[in-house]
């Protein structure tokens, strides 16, 4: 039986930053979605296959830590790489102890994302079977 | 005719301490008339034969007494009745002008003390005697006319003659014994008469004499007063002139000065012999860039009278300019002349400028500082452009490493670079004008555009605080303002509604940005937002120089931001919601609303 194809969410309220998130992971190969808010994501459609979120830790209205919660809450154990514009360490802890793959500071090297996103794929498609 | 104005006292029947009524009533038990009268009695008593050498002599004296003394000639007459008559009082009673009472206008003799003192015209002795229009004489009158008990001695005889002026009875003349030693007889009424004519004469004199030294006094209070006028108006005038507060000077249209004080040539720096050789001309004086304006006020002077006060520059001697308020009227009845008031605007000038610098500086602090408090955010609003397109770079990098590159994805990825370096140079050209000094430069503007600038520069901050900004912008017209200054202004709006929110938890965190034209020439911004709101005491005291609720504010922003939107001849307020939050809001005059600036 074949895997279902991975799958990257992005949720990011700056359209720039998005569609840039998009191109990088296409680029090598990924299917991207991209959302501008985290309730966006909430109400989606998910196919089922691995996946992990590529998230701005300050959304506007639902933060991404609100997300985190929220899908802790719901028993989705979807991995969460955050992304911030601030070098903000209580946060990134905060993230890290509920389950966070990876913290990125903005600008970030391309090849951290990429791994990173390899890795939450990985896990995911184990904590899958 | 007036009544004497003399001993005139009305409102006291009787002067002594007596309680007498002014309009004595009828007591019930009041004796008829008839049994106080004894007229007839008059002609049965034997009469001494008369002495008209003695009455004559009376007469020339009262005659005398008239000319020499007219003020007193009514109690010299009482005296002569007290004489002649052998009397023991004797008076004169006169109606007052509202024709309701008697009052004793002069009395010599036991009743004097009684003088002013009076009877009522429809109910005593006066009344009747004028009622029958015939002398009368009465006994023990207190018996009817109880209200004259108290006018003591009592009366044993009362003798009571009418007197008339033009015809109309006006008095009566009178003679009282005031025991029956002696009882008057028909050469007293003879003699009464006869000095009842003489009072008729006395009183018309009397009162024409009243009459012209009324109407001289009025005439020469009226002219005294005229002439106080004159001269304190005079005085005053004198006074403006020479204290040298304003300078003053009187000139022709042709431009030629006439006079002038000290104020005014030290205003010009020209000295006094300069004036009187003719030399100084106002129109000489005026630079040519205010040659329209003047012609414009000597347009208005010839059709109004006056020129109202417009700010202009005269050249000094040395060849300085000195700035002036000028004002001035027409001299009525002369219309090629006129003064002219000027304020020396020197020393306001100075001092408004100091204001403007000082002004320009806080604002520029404010700026520094707010930027400062923005840093971070700021940080992150350059950060956004710059990390998409480190990204975007990285993806075309990989897109052209492919085998075989994709060209149409690295395009796409170079042209968003371009996208995104664009973006960060323009935050950073927005910031650099907002911080930078600049000297203040007005121009057309649309305020949507100024909001839109300084959202720019805020959307980091409000997303670092999880604020929802909402803008609402009508179509406005043009204002005319400086960029920066109303950008700060904006600025500061906004930071203090994010400043508002901070702690709120309970409810969405919405900055509304809402904008449109006003009636009246206006346009209107208004800053709304759902934070902590302002109660009375904070709402009355924002304005204020470092008042500030946040730990870590000057308190300067709104105080600066007042002052920038009242230069731009606009006007800025709070408004405090009952449930929460609060709006601050601004106008701008459009072209059709702005003052002379």
């Amino acid at each position: 039986m074949t895997e279902a194809q991975a799958i990257v969410f992005v949720i990011d309220d700056d359209e720039a930053m998005r569609e840039a998130l998009q191109n990088l992971i296409r680029s090598v190969g990924l299917s991207v979605e991209i959302f501008a808010s985290a309730r966006e994501f909430l109400t989606s459609q998910r196919p089922d296959a691995p996946a992990c979120l590529v998230v701005d830790v300050r959304l506007p209205g639902l933060s991404g830590l609100d997300l985190q919660r929220e899908l802790v809450a719901a028993e989705i154990t979807v991995p969460i790489i955050f992304i911030t514009g601030y070098g903000d360490i209580p946060m990134t802890v905060q993230a890290m102890k509920a389950g966070a793959v990876e913290f990125l500071t903005k600008p970030f090297r391309d090849q951290d994302l990429l791994d990173a996103i390899q890795q939450a794929l990985e896990r995911d498609r184990a904590e899958r079977q | 005719m007036n009544v004497p104005h003399g001993g005139e006292k009305v409102t006291e029947p009787i002067k002594s301490n007596h309680d007498v009524p002014l309009e004595a009533s009828r007591p019930e038990g009041a004796v008829p008339l008839e049994s106080i009268l004894c007229t007839e009695a008059l002609h049965r008593r034997p009469w001494r034969p008369p002495d008209y050498g003695k009455e004559n002599r009376a007469l020339v004296a009262l005659a005398t007494a008239l000319a020499d003394s007219p003020r007193t000639i009514l109690h010299t007459l009482a005296e002569t009745v007290l004489e002649v008559l052998q009397a023991d009082s004797a008076g004169l009673s006169l109606l007052t002008n509202d024709e309701h009472r008697f009052y004793w206008a002069a009395i010599a003799g036991a009743w004097q003390p009684h003088i002013g003192g009076g009877t009522p015209r429809d109910f005593g002795p006066c009344g009747d005697v004028l009622d029958r229009n015939v002398p009368m004489l009465f006994t023990h009158w207190e018996r009817r006319y109880p209200y004259l008990r108290p006018a003591t001695p009592l009366a044993e005889e009362g003798l009571l003659v009418p007197f008339y002026v033009h015809g109309k009875a006006v008095g009566t003349i009178w003679a009282i014994a005031h025991n029956d030693r002696r009882k008057f007889d028909a050469e007293d009424l003879r003699l009464l008469e006869s000095l009842g004519r003489f009072a008729s004469a006395a009183y018309q004199a009397l009162a024409s004499i009243d009459d012209l030294t009324f109407q001289i006094a009025a005439r020469e209070k009226a002219e005294a007063a005229v002439r106080e006028l004159a001269n304190g108006l005079e005085a005053k005038i004198r006074r403006l002139v020479d204290s040298n507060i304003i300078g003053i000077f009187i000139c022709g249209l042709d431009g030629r000065i006439i006079e002038a004080n000290d104020a005014f040539l030290r205003i010009v720096g020209y000295g006094r012999d300069d004036l009187v050789s003719g030399r100084v001309s106002w129109r000489e004086l005026t630079p040519a860039e205010y040659c329209d304006a003047d012609d414009r006020r000597v347009a208005q002077l010839k059709a109004t009278g006056t020129a109202q006060p417009y700010e202009k520059e005269y050249f000094q001697k040395n060849g300085r300019r000195v700035p002036v308020l000028v004002g001035a009227a027409l001299f009525e009845g002369r219309l090629e002349e006129g003064v002219a008031f000027v304020l020396d605007l020197t020393e306001r000038k100075r001092a408004e400028e100091a204001l403007h610098q000082a002004q320009a500086e806080l604002a520029h602090i404010n700026r520094v500082m707010t930027m400062g408090e923005l840093a971070s955010s700021i940080a992150h609003e350059v950060n956004q452009p710059l990390a998409a397109l480190v990204t975007n770079s990285n993806a075309g990098l990989r897109w052209l490493a492919g085998q075989p590159p994709n060209l149409d994805e690295a395009r796409e990825c170079l042209r968003r670079i371009m996208r995104d370096g664009n973006r960060a140079g323009d935050v950073i050209t927005r910031l650099r004008s907002l911080v930078k000094k600049s000297a203040p430069a007005k121009a057309w503007l649309d305020l949507n555009d100024t909001i839109q600038e300084v959202l720019l520069i805020t959307n980091a901050e409000a997303r670092r605080h999880q604020v929802f900004v909402r803008t609402e912008l009508a179509a406005l017209p043009p204002v005319q303002g400086d960029r920066v200054q109303v950008q700060q202004v904006i600025l500061n709006l906004v930071m203090n509604g994010i400043e508002a929110m901070k702690e709120v938890t309970d409810r969405p965190r919405e900055l509304l940005i809402r904008s449109r034209p006003e009636e009246s020439s206006h346009v209107l911004v208004a800053v709304q937002d759902r934070g902590i709101g302002l109660d009375e005491q904070s709402l009355e005291r924002v304005f204020e120089a470092f008042y500030t609720t946040k730990p870590e504010g000057m308190g300067m922003g709104l105080t600066i931001s007042r002052s920038i939107i009242e230069a731009h001849g606009g006007r800025l307020w709070p408004v405090a919601h009952r449930d929460y939050g609060a709006t601050f809001q601004f106008t701008l005059p459009t072209e059709g609303g702005s003052q002379q600036v």
